[in-house]
């Protein structure tokens, strides 16, 4: 199974997480919210996939390019 | 036997040995992993009965024993109708030795470009080669022959469109070829590289995974070389179809115009309940897009790169734009580098190719920060600006929401574009209301008079002020924008040169 890690687009912090652990995505949702320049920028699961780990936790800062989840395919 | 019957019977069997490609072990092969041969792929994109093939008997010569094992030469080429327009068509057959570059397939290859420019035929490359030839392009005397005999090989001037389709391990004549297409379609599996992973791994002496090194993944997400991502042969050719059905043959003409869908416009009256009413929100700015144009009809480019812009081919009441747009979905809608090349090389094809621009503005400005300036920011910031500007075909904005500093020029702003409308919930400002109470102010948030502050750079930034210095020609209500966008293009049709452009960026390259 090949695995996927999603890179966070912006340098911000994690606003909000929406998806947990095991939990499978449809293409185009939401992984969580992050917070950057006053706006809420989605990190979102392109092909979706089954969320296999969360790497940050709500209020922590991200930096752009910084891997913030792993899927499986 | 007659004459007459002689005659039949061995151009009945020379033809049959043309047609066997690589023969039958190889074609099951294929067969069994799903994959289409070059001569299934022509009759894939080609009216039934259109093609006429150019070559047919051409074989290797450059060594004897090749004669009678190189059908085509590893190349198919001919001229065949794509739903009912000549044009002129390359497919790579990799069973013919990897349909590598030879002396004979060169001059195929030449011809057919030769004939699709000077005729003014849009000309489709299916891709699939191993490279040059060996050992025939091996010492001085290989290089001297093969290589440099046409000087215009890689050259472009935009006379007439290029389709390509990656559809298998391409390294060299694929490769170059795709990437010098104004389209290229890569069917997942396919590799696109200067060389194979084994040469790879030869001269950096480390294991090289070829998907890695020119997957998919690779050109849809980092380079941008796949326009389109597909996962079979028939839809890799049914998007060359696709894309070749929004151009016209060749750059002294007019984009064909299609009949309108039924349907079409029908996402007008709700359009304004995409648009989020928090701005700190964001939105998917194709669904904007998609409710504007005709039904079905965006085509979209390059999705996975530089997503932060978005671009694509589309109709409106059946005549062909190119659509450029922020996307706020992408990180706020803050330009990067990738998205201003994106952009630029849409700008490029549409001005090409006499095809009308739609730009859909909602931007915060350039991402800014050493990142920014590491992947020379300020230089495809400026190739966007030129490109936009010399674009002579007719350019029409609409600000959706934020047109911040630069961006706003390069979105369009500033005579930038022939006709600039803005809907009520556009703002423009040099910078973003709160950054610029900090500068102007040396205030923070939550500083006596911030919120005061705050209120007056909020309403210096509204629609009215724009309009009422004419730096916005119109401002339309959401629902109007297609009916607004239609009756615009009608104003500005390029009557005087028959709906024909300067192409002045004909020869920008297809990657920078």
């Amino acid at each position: 199974m090949a695995r996927l890690k999603i890179k966070a687009e912006v340098t911000g912090s994690v606003w909000k997480i929406e998806a947990r652990a095991g939990q499978k995505l449809e293409p185009g949702a939401t992984i969580m919210i992050l917070e950057s320049m006053k706006m809420e920028i989605p990190v979102v699961a392109e092909d979706g996939g089954t969320v296999a780990e969360l790497h940050v936790a709500e209020g922590e800062s991200v930096n752009e390019g910084q891997v913030v989840a792993t899927l499986a395919e | 036997m007659s004459r007459r019957e002689k005659m039949d019977a061995e151009f009945a069997a020379r033809e049959v040995e043309a047609r066997a490609m690589g023969g039958p072990e190889k074609l099951a092969r294929r067969r069994a992993a799903g994959v289409l041969n070059a001569r299934e792929r022509i009759e894939r994109l080609c009216d039934p009965g259109s093609f006429v093939e150019s070559g047919m008997f051409a074989t290797s010569t450059s060594n004897p024993a090749d004669r009678d094992r190189t059908p085509g030469d590893g190349k198919v080429t001919g001229f065949g109708r794509v739903d009912g327009r000549e044009a002129a068509v390359l497919a790579n057959d990799f069973t013919v030795m990897g349909a590598s570059s030879g002396s004979t397939n060169g001059r195929k290859i030449a011809h057919m470009k030769r004939v699709a420019t000077q005729r003014g035929l849009p000309m489709v490359f299916l891709g699939e080669s191993s490279g040059a030839r060996m050992p025939d392009h091996m010492g001085s005397r290989g290089m001297g022959t093969l290589l440099g005999n046409d000087g215009t090989q890689y050259v472009r001037l935009r006379e007439t469109p290029w389709a390509a389709a990656t559809l298998g391990l391409s390294y060299g004549s694929s490769t170059w070829y795709s990437v010098l297409s104004d389209f290229n379609v890569m069917r997942k599996g396919a590799v696109l590289a200067v060389s194979s992973p084994l040469l790879a791994s030869l001269a950096i002496k480390e294991e090289v995974d070829p998907q890695e090194m020119g997957g998919w993944r690779l050109h849809a997400e980092v380079t941008g070389f796949a326009d389109q991502v597909v996962d079979t042969d028939e839809q890799a050719i049914d998007a060359i179809k696709a894309f070749l059905s929004y151009l016209p043959s060749h750059h002294n003409e007019a984009p064909p115009v299609a009949a309108v869908p039924a349907g079409s416009g029908e996402g007008m009256r709700d359009i304004l309940a995409l648009l989020p009413e928090s701005r700190t929100r964001v939105y998917d700015v194709r669904n904007v897009v998609r409710a504007v144009v005709d039904k079905d009809s965006f085509f979209e480019l390059k999705a996975r790169f530089g997503k932060v812009g978005v671009t694509g081919l589309a109709r409106l009441d059946g005549r062909t734009v190119g659509v450029i747009a922020n996307n706020p979905l992408s990180r706020g809608g803050a330009m990067d580098a990738d998205a201003c090349e994106k952009l630029t090389s849409c700008v490029v094809l549409c001005d090409s190719f006499n095809i009308p621009l739609l730009l859909f503005v909602d931007t915060p400005g350039f991402v800014i920060g050493t990142e920014a300036e590491r992947r020379r920011a300020p230089g495809k910031i400026m190739n966007l600006m030129s490109a936009l500007q010399m674009a002579s075909v007719p350019k029409l904005s609409v600000i959706l929401r934020k047109s911040y500093g630069q961006a706003y020029l390069n979105m369009g702003g500033g005579r930038n574009s022939d006709e600039v409308a803005a809907w009520p919930t556009a703002e423009v400002s040099f910078m973003d209301p709160a950054f610029a109470v900090k500068v102007v102010h040396g205030m923070d948030p939550g500083a006596p008079g911030f919120d005061e502050a705050l209120a007056e750079m909020d309403r210096a930034s509204s629609v009215w002020d724009f309009a009422q210095v004419y730096a916005a020609q119109a401002v339309i209500r959401p629902q109007q924008t297609r009916d607004y966008l239609i009756r615009m293009l009608e104003v500005h049709r390029l009557r005087l040169t028959n709906g024909v452009g300067q192409h002045l960026m004909r020869a920008w390259p297809t990657s920078f």
